[in-house]
């Protein structure tokens, strides 16, 4: 196997890993943003699966570019990494993965200072996720043919299924979501009924007023 | 009725150093603007001298905290940018009744501290913030006054945590009155992001009367480490009295008979009414004992009534009004509330006290605002001071025979949708 093919296949395996990591994390992400409940995992763990496997994810892809770049059988140009469009080789499907690469940058930087900003500037910079998926898929897809048959496919209809899943019952749950009122109200009716066999309650001592 | 005879703008103080500074001494004219200049007179320090003299006469906030009051307007006043002055005037606590006293009889002590209070700063617009039943009062002395920084009224809802600093900061921005995740001090970001001055109505009154008779005579009353006097409510009998006293003053001549004294609200603390009684009115004082003046709410437990029952009705009522927002609040309120409830019924399992306690040890420090570790320190106290009662109820008795003791607003008043914030 020759440097470059090394290179080659490199790029291309850290690709496939970076897409079902960065699905996994968005998956994991609107999870944490709707509050649910994994079993066996409490929440402030579940958020930070998210953000170690969000990293992770970022590992992957520095090396998935870092590698496509220095490959030497397709000449892609430094600049080409951050540039979308700026490509000679596969100019508009490379331009996708350029542009979802400047998305995922600018999440990683505002939530590294998070702390310094407001929360609502932070979420609607997070909120690119939502444009950054559908750009790596299509860029993943396209790129190249490896991943359009086989069990490359399979694993990108199994990314494309779970982030719908999940973005599925994000907005079932926006829905219905409980006004905060009812959220508390809820609260006290679980925490009554966990305690049903309770002997009385203190309106023996006189009614609340 | 007398109206206090005094002519324009004497420099002394009004009635000598005891108490009686705030509320005007003929009830219902310190609403009449030309009545409120005759007692008062016109203000001597401002701007940077009255920062200095608020240092100087050691004024603390009143609205709980006991901050310092010079360091909010120091802060305030070196931020850079536009900047916005509030007078907290939310008093969420049910058993609180001190600054609506204040806003209705001394409107224009308020209105004065927040004029200084902004210019000192160099806030371009101010804020009172205050609840509905005080708005009309608020309304008449404005209409009274021109001139100076502008001053609108933004109605607080009657949330518990309406008048938490961040959720203040949001409601008067138009938002709803929400704590904000993210611990940020107003005095940076507050209003529409702006640094703002958030100071209760009592310490702004305090302040208009700073500016007029200076520091010294500030400590004249109160004691070295806490001058000057403060706005009490006394919960007893069903009765709300709101008073003024000096700081230090002993709580055995504020408290009427009863078996345990409620200090500080309901984010206070009980204590057995032989050692309230024995204590003075000061938080050095009551810090011994783990309790706090918070904004001055002191409650008695009659004869024959249950402290117990008495906590879970609170505690209930506490977790009702919680924002919802942060897990341990939302989770762990109810449950405590509950497992309250049950002792305060008879016979309760034998495991729920140690259940409360762990609860309570995980909410404590966990939510973005104070509320969760407020309404533990109250739990906790009871637990602590009504053992013989834990110990009654265990047995299948209790102790009481009348109604309900401390005031809660009706079931029908909890929030039921996001519009109650507003």
């Amino acid at each position: 196997m020759s440097n470059s093919t090394t290179f080659w296949y490199a790029s291309r395996a850290t690709g496939v890993v970076a897409l079902v990591l960065l699905s996994v994390v968005l998956a994991l992400g609107i999870a944490v943003a709707r509050q649910a409940r994994v079993p066996g995992l409490p929440r402030f763990a579940l958020t930070e699966l998210h953000r170690n496997l969000s990293l992770l994810a970022v590992a992957f892809l520095s090396v998935h570019v870092l590698t496509a770049v220095l490959d030497t059988y397709v000449a892609i140009p430094l600049a080409a990494i951050v540039i979308p469009f700026a490509s000679g080789y596969e100019r508009l499907w490379l331009g996708l993965g350029a542009a979802a690469l400047d998305l995922t940058a600018a999440m990683i930087v505002t939530s590294l200072l998070r702390g310094r900003m407001s929360r609502a500037a932070w979420r609607a910079v997070h909120l690119a996720v939502y444009l950054c998926w559908p750009l790596a898929l299509v860029h993943s897809l396209f790129s190249d043919g490896d991943m359009r048959h086989g069990p490359l496919l399979g694993a990108a209809i199994a990314c494309a299924l779970a982030v719908a899943a999940a973005i599925a019952r994000r907005l079932a749950g926006v829905a219905r979501r409980p006004a905060r009122a009812a959220r508390v109200a809820a609260e006290l009716a679980v925490a009554e009924r966990g305690r049903a066999a309770a002997p009385a309650s203190p309106a023996a001592h006189g009614s609340n007023r | 009725m007398t109206r206090p005879v005094a002519p324009a703008a004497p420099p002394g103080p009004p009635g000598a150093a005891g108490p009686g500074r705030l509320l005007p001494l003929a009830p219902g004219d310190g609403w009449d603007l030309r009545a409120h200049v005759a007692r008062h007179g016109h203000p001597r320090y401002q701007g940077e001298a009255l920062i200095v003299a608020a240092r100087d006469a050691g004024l603390t906030g009143r609205g709980g905290a006991a901050f310092p009051a010079y360091v909010k307007l120091a802060a305030v006043a070196r931020a850079r940018g536009r900047k916005v002055a509030v007078a907290n005037g939310a008093e969420g606590e049910p058993a609180s009744a001190k600054d609506a006293a204040l806003l209705r009889h001394a409107p224009h002590l308020v209105l004065d501290g927040l004029q200084l209070a902004a210019e000192a700063v160099g806030a371009t617009e101010a804020f009172v913030y205050a609840g509905a039943g005080s708005a009309p009062w608020v309304e008449r002395a404005l209409a009274q006054r021109d001139g100076g920084v502008p001053v609108a009224l933004v109605q607080a809802p009657p949330r518990f945590l309406a008048g938490q600093e961040s959720a203040l900061a949001r409601r008067v921005a138009g938002g709803l009155a929400l704590p904000a995740y993210a611990p940020e001090r107003v005095s940076e970001r507050g209003v529409h992001g702006r640094p703002t001055l958030v100071q209760n109505v009592e310490t702004l009154a305090h302040l208009a009367l700073i500016a007029r008779h200076g520091p010294g005579w500030f400590r004249q009353a109160g004691t070295p480490a806490e001058p000057g006097t403060m706005l009490v409510t006394l919960n007893a009998g069903g009765q709300q009295r709101v008073a003024e006293a000096e700081l230090g003053t002993p709580l055995a001549g504020l408290l009427p008979p009863g078996t345990a004294a409620l200090i500080g609200g309901y984010h206070g603390t009980w204590l057995p009414m032989g050692t309230a009684r024995a204590l003075t009115l000061d938080n050095r004082s009551l810090r011994r004992h783990q309790a706090a003046l918070g904004a001055g709410v002191l409650a008695v437990l009659p004869p024959g009534a249950c402290g117990l029952a008495e906590t879970a009705r609170v505690a209930r009522y506490l977790a009702a009004e919680s924002a919802g927002q942060c897990g341990p609040c939302l989770n762990g309120l109810p449950r405590i509330a509950v497992a309250m409830a049950e002792l305060a019924g008879p016979r309760p399992r034998p495991g729920t006290v140690a259940d409360v306690r762990r609860w309570a040890g995980l909410v404590a420090g966990r939510g973005a605002c104070h509320h969760p570790d407020g309404t533990v320190r109250l739990v906790a106290s009871a637990l602590a001071v009504f053992g013989d009662e834990l110990a009654r109820h265990g047995a299948g008795r209790c102790g009481a025979d009348g109604g309900p003791a401390l005031p809660l607003p009706p079931p029908g008043a909890l929030p039921r949708c996001d519009e109650d914030w507003r």
